[in-house]
């Protein structure tokens, strides 16, 4: 298991394919990229920029996917999380899962991705012509959560 | 001393002066620690109050308000949380 949060701009194929070369045990590889939006709710966005607790969030996000992969059968799994100031279509998560077969892996980012959300310690905060606002979990996200917790 | 670190929009009404503090007389608990900072900041204890607001010590989640703090102990306070 791979979980690294970045300052700097990533990847996300490069990283991808470092994760899969030579894992020939895999029968599935699933990955989701989070990307920032150059718009949000009708407003242009400049910039986001992401807030961390240097140690913590690395030790629970590592914590989260240790439980999400331990529900599955997940052979490994990588977490790239960007912090700092981010430009919009720059990416800002990667999760990817390799597993024997598809139903898992699929799950796997899924689930970790619901938890990301709203369990994750990061801050965001979106800037734009309009000024800055922080950015809390959606209702939606929290149901989806709850969700996850089920399965 | 204690160390005090807020993130998000905690962060930015927090002076920089709450950053490290001698631990007040009458702080004991992190209820206690949360009301004192409050007082001190009315504005970062109105945003605590206004969301929900977890507090963190020497790196480990408290579940419980009533737990002591310490010389030397590290306390954060985090907003909600917006990962992903």
């Amino acid at each position: 298991m791979d979980v690294r949060i970045v300052q700097q701009a990533f990847d996300p194929q490069a990283e991808i394919a470092a994760f899969a070369k030579g894992r020939d045990d895999a029968g599935a590889l699933v990955s989701f990229v989070g990307t920032c939006r150059a718009e949000t709710g009708g407003s242009a966005v400049d910039e986001l920029r992401i807030d961390h607790y240097p140690g913590f969030t690395e030790k629970e996000i590592a914590r989260l996917a240790e439980e999400t992969s331990r529900r599955f059968s997940c052979p490994d799994l990588l977490v790239v999380h960007r912090v700092g100031a981010i430009r919009p279509g720059e990416a800002i998560v990667l999760v990817a899962a390799l597993s024997t077969h598809r139903s898992d892996a699929f799950e796997v980012v899924r689930i970790l991705m619901d938890y990301l959300k709203t369990d994750a310690p990061l801050w965001k905060k979106e800037t734009g012509p309009g000024g800055a606002r922080w950015v809390e979990p959606r209702s939606e996200d929290y149901a989806r959560r709850k969700e996850a917790e089920k399965g | 001393m204690v160390r005090l670190v807020f993130l998000g929009k905690f962060g930015e009404v927090a002076p920089a002066g709450l950053a490290e503090i001698a631990l007040p007389g009458d702080v004991r608990t992190l209820k206690d620690l949360k009301d004192w900072v409050a007082r001190q900041q009315p504005l970062l204890g109105a945003a605590m109050e206004a969301t929900r607001t977890r507090l963190i010590v020497n790196q480990c989640v408290a579940h419980d308000l009533s737990q002591a703090v310490s010389d030397g102990d590290e306390v954060a306070f985090l907003p909600p949380m917006s990962g992903g």
